[in-house]
């Protein structure tokens, strides 16, 4: 793509966000969701392929309805309410709608259904901004919101976890697998909204960490099936060992950095009283477990048959830069033991 | 005044040391002489029996009995287990009986196995065997019985395996040895009991002490022991089969002296059963069933050591009938008269098997008076001694016992199928007589004629010839009576065995003129298939309780404890619930925006319905 366009392009997607992270009335924040989203359709459009075209076309459609229901929804509060205040919201039927609306652009369950989709349609890197930056502005506004019907929230992230780990298993894209962590992962985050919204905070950072460092890692293999992963050991040995490490952290297991969110999740659920949805919530995580478990093993744990000689790996220089997933990755791995540090950093 | 214990005791020691000597001698490496067999043990047997004729004379004339306790084996605080021997009028008398019998059977065993490359291993089998009864019988407390009887039951699997390689031998063997582990099953379960009920295994103490008890339980594993030792309906295929072995094992096994074992244990146990109705019914129509059902199967057998082992399993019958009665003394002399006439016609078999160069068919023998005539006479003695001939051994203790049974108040169906049992032991014998006696020869292998030239086969066979003659009357004339017989008794019911007998004989010869003549177009198979095959029980019972118990065992083990609750109900149960729900959520993915904006509008009117409620 033309730089100049590109660079327009990304612009205006920073833009976007921000000006949604800034704003205190609604019409400037759905001017910002706007912007956001019509900044990232050429973007996915970009290989102009029939696939990416498919994609793109869902995604407009999908975020048009959501951002029309959020505008419907600001609209009956100043109705009733009389104000546009984003943080005033005291009508339930606005809430919901709201809530709703915001749960459908980010992809939380049972309003998942379009990201595997589209997210399988485009190239690694832009579904990267798909999964990471286009879920902070809407998650700004949700924590923003007081719910008043609490139980609601809770459904979608339980729902969500749960589809996200059933899902996920029958997969052999990776876009596709990826599409229904984000899902699972978002899960999370909002079932603790109402009750710690910092958490909520920190499992998002968190996430977008893990991520980054995963679709990186997936890109620099150029791979996008499991069958793909198989051969990445020959490409990057070092990625390749830590890459499992990683998948497992995504997973949430001790004691790499992915632990942390759901740990502590589960300690505030359970000090709300909600021990069997924390219950459900932590066997949940079992089924994303298992089926990052099957790409680190495709990954690192067994190699196809194959003589000596062809075991050695080919020492290419690296083409892509490698930095930012150095940073990510170890971020990703080893922030564990900082956990009271990252809970006071990441404080609302 | 003390001479009388000391020479009844020394007397009884020195014959086990008689007969303990040559197996001893067997623990050295040196080589011993061809004609060790003769010389050693059947010399040490003969001495033996003489010795243990002088305990015989003495309670005859004084009635002495002596229990000698030897040993403290082992005690706990208040539990001993003595060596002891009790020689009463049981032992004293079964004593020299076996030894007598055993006399006879080794001289016949130097003739019939002479060309067996382990004759010498062979008798040192038969002593060991003998050793082991004679403790059985002079045992004072039940675990000195329990050894011997331990040791019978060995001895008779090694000596029925002689011939090892025969596939038939080791599955007979194996048969013995399973049947007799079952009956042993009764016999420890009855230790037991007395053990913590009576704490004892002194015979005299758990007679006085289970005066006022009730002795159900251990009496029903008594019974159960005996059916296992003696071959009784239940346990018996054991018995038919046992035949695998070499004759002399028949002879002395499994006729005289083993398998009356079980009910010699019944005996010594008989003050504990009078007082118990349900175990004397038990062993009555138990009795009853075996005679005559073991004597319905030796009708059509053509083996001629089966025909004479299922009379064996008829008398031991009877001699259970006896002890029904609650008649011990008479089964006792049963057991003792029996022991000369079975041994006799097991030898007489073993003789014309061997004049036949080992054929043993009856159907391919005939003439055998031609062949071995004092074998012959003898053979036939032997059957008028078993059908019960007036004043021959068998008549005295087989009258005793019928007329004791039509006399008794008991079961009117045990007291007719021991008639029909009697009548159909007339019929066997003498289809044994005219198919192997009489008529002329139908094998060729006859004209290879051995003639009886060997002293070895014809005196024991004599000898054996002069006790199933005399050894009823003496014996008769010289035990007191321990119950009072009924002494006046309808005509009819005074000699009701000797006219079922002769019905009996007379039957066979008519059934026997039909074979000449074909009053049938095809033959009438089921009654005849019922009485060869043994009434089908080896079959059914071998086959059936192992498919029973391996499947339930492949049910429980492999079935229900792995797939059922390893498997499907713990692991595979997770894998398959998720997977229908994995399906689902991936199978909602159809492509179409459709879902996504249906999707979205169901959980909007949801959500806003739930939020008026």
């Amino acid at each position: 793509m033309n730089p100049y366009v590109l660079a327009t392009l990304l612009f205006s997607l920073g833009l976007g966000t921000t000006l949604t992270f800034a704003s205190s009335h609604w019409l400037l924040a759905w001017m910002g969701l706007e912007i956001n989203t019509l900044a990232i359709i050429p973007l996915m459009a970009q290989h102009n392929h029939p696939r990416a075209i498919e994609a793109t076309t869902k995604y407009f459609l999908t975020q048009a309805t959501a951002a029309a229901m959020l505008l419907f929804a600001s609209l009956t509060n100043a109705w009733l309410t009389g104000q546009w205040d984003i943080q005033l919201m005291s009508h339930p039927l606005p809430t919901t709608l709201a809530s709703l609306a915001l749960a459908l652009k980010i992809g939380l369950a049972p309003l998942h259904t379009w990201l595997p989709e589209v997210l399988q349609g485009l190239d690694l890197p832009t579904g990267l901004i798909l999964s990471t930056w286009q879920k902070l502005a809407p998650l700004t506004l949700l924590l923003q919101l007081q719910p008043m019907n609490s139980s609601l929230l809770i459904i979608l992230g339980l729902t969500s976890t749960l589809i996200g780990g059933w899902g996920g298993l029958n997969q052999t894209q990776l876009r596709k697998i990826l599409a229904y962590s984000s899902t699972a992962h978002l899960g999370w985050m909002v079932l603790v909204l109402q009750f710690a919204p910092s958490l909520t905070f920190l499992t998002l950072i968190i996430y977008l960490t893990m991520t980054f460092s995963t679709f990186l890692t997936f890109n620099l293999n150029n791979s996008t099936t499991i069958n793909t992963l198989a051969t990445s050991w020959a490409k990057a040995p070092v990625i390749s060992s830590l890459a499992p490490l990683m998948l497992l952290s995504l997973g949430g297991l001790p004691p790499l950095t992915g632990f942390m969110p759901k740990w502590l999740i589960l300690q505030e659920l359970t000090k709300q009283d909600l021990a069997p949805a924390a219950t459900l919530a932590a066997l949940s995580a079992l089924l994303s477990l298992y089926f990052y478990l099957r790409l680190s093993y495709a990954m690192a744990l067994t190699m196809s048959p194959n003589n000596l000689t062809g075991t050695l790996p080919w020492r290419l220089l690296p083409s892509q830069h490698s930095l930012p997933l150095a940073i990510s990755m170890t971020a990703s791995l080893s922030l564990l033991p900082l956990t009271p540090a990252l809970t006071a950093l990441f404080t609302l | 005044m003390y001479a009388t214990p000391h020479i009844l005791t020394s007397c009884l020691i020195i014959v086990l040391i008689i007969l303990v000597f040559p197996l001893l001698t067997t623990l050295s490496p040196h080589q011993r002489n061809s004609d060790w067999p003769l010389s050693q043990v059947k010399t040490s047997v003969k001495i033996a029996f003489f010795t243990s004729m002088v305990p015989l004379c003495l309670f005859l004339d004084e009635g002495a009995e002596v229990i000698v306790t030897s040993w403290t084996w082992m005690n706990t605080l208040t539990f001993d287990v003595n060596i002891s021997f009790k020689f009463d009028m049981y032992s004293i008398i079964f004593t020299p009986v076996a030894l007598y019998v055993t006399w006879s059977i080794l001289e016949f065993t130097s003739w019939y196995m002479h060309t067996d490359p382990l004759v010498n291993r062979f008798f040192k089998y038969l002593l060991t065997f003998l050793i082991a009864m004679i403790i059985l019988v002079t045992a004072n407390n039940l675990f000195q019985l329990f050894i011997g009887w331990e040791g019978v039951g060995i001895m008779s699997f090694l000596l029925i395996s002689w011939w090892y390689g025969r596939a038939d031998a080791n599955t007979a063997a194996l048969q013995a040895v399973i049947y007799n582990r079952v009956g042993d099953i009764g016999l420890i379960f009855a230790m037991a009991w007395m053990a913590m009920n009576l704490n004892s295994w002194e015979m005299q103490q758990v007679f006085l002490t289970s005066e006022d008890l009730d002795l159900t339980f251990p009496l029903i594993g008594l019974i159960i022991a005996a059916t296992g030792k003696s071959a009784q309906f239940g346990l018996h295929p054991w018995l038919p089969a046992a035949m695998e072995g070499p004759t002399p094992v028949s002879a002395l096994l499994h006729s005289s002296t083993m398998v009356v074992a079980g009910i010699f244990l019944l005996i010594r146990m008989s003050p504990l059963m009078e007082k118990n109705p349900l175990a004397l019914t038990i062993c009555l129509c138990l009795g009853a069933l075996t005679t005559v059902f073991t004597a319905t199967c030796a009708l059509t057998q053509n083996d001629i050591k089966k025909i004479v082992a299922f009379s064996t399993s008829s008398q031991l019958g009877l001699m259970m009938v006896a002890i029904g009665l609650n008649q011990p003394q008479l089964a006792f002399l049963h057991i003792c008269t029996h022991a000369f006439f079975k041994a006799m016609l097991f030898l007489c078999s073993g003789s014309i098997i061997h004049h036949l160069w080992d054929q043993q068919d009856i159907r391919m023998m005939g003439g055998a008076r031609f062949l071995c005539p004092t074998t012959t006479t003898c053979l036939g003695i032997g059957s008028l001694a078993l059908t019960g001939t007036p004043f021959l051994a068998g008549f005295f203790s087989k009258d005793a016992i019928l007329e004791a049974l039509s006399n008794s108040h008991l079961n009117a169906w045990a007291l007719i199928l021991t008639l029909i049992a009697t009548m159909f032991t007339a019929v066997y014998s003498l289809r044994l007589i005219i198919f192997v006696a009489l008529g002329n020869p139908r094998t060729p292998r006859s004209i290879f004629q051995m003639n009886e030239v060997d002293p070895a086969i014809t005196n024991p066979i004599k000898r054996l010839a002069w006790g199933s003659i005399l050894a009823g009357l003496l014996i008769t004339s010289n035990i007191i009576p321990l119950k009072t017989p009924e002494m006046t008794m309808p005509d009819e019911v005074k000699t009701a065995a000797l006219m079922v007998t002769l019905l009996g004989f007379l039957l066979a010869l008519d059934l026997g003129n039909l074979t000449g003549h074909q009053l049938k177009s095809t033959t009438q198979r089921p009654v005849h298939l019922f009485s060869n095959l043994l009434g089908f029980f080896p079959p059914i019972m071998h086959r059936l309780s192992p498919k029973l118990s391996l499947s339930f065992g492949q049910m429980v083990a492999s079935q229900m404890t792995d797939q059922t609750w390893l498997e499907k109900t713990g692991p595979k149960a997770v894998t398959s619930i998720n997977m229908s729900l994995v399906t689902t959520t991936s199978n909602a993915q159809q492509g179409l925006i459709k879902t996504y904006l249906a999707l979205f509008l169901v959980t909007i009117t949801l959500a806003t319905l739930l939020i008026s409620l």
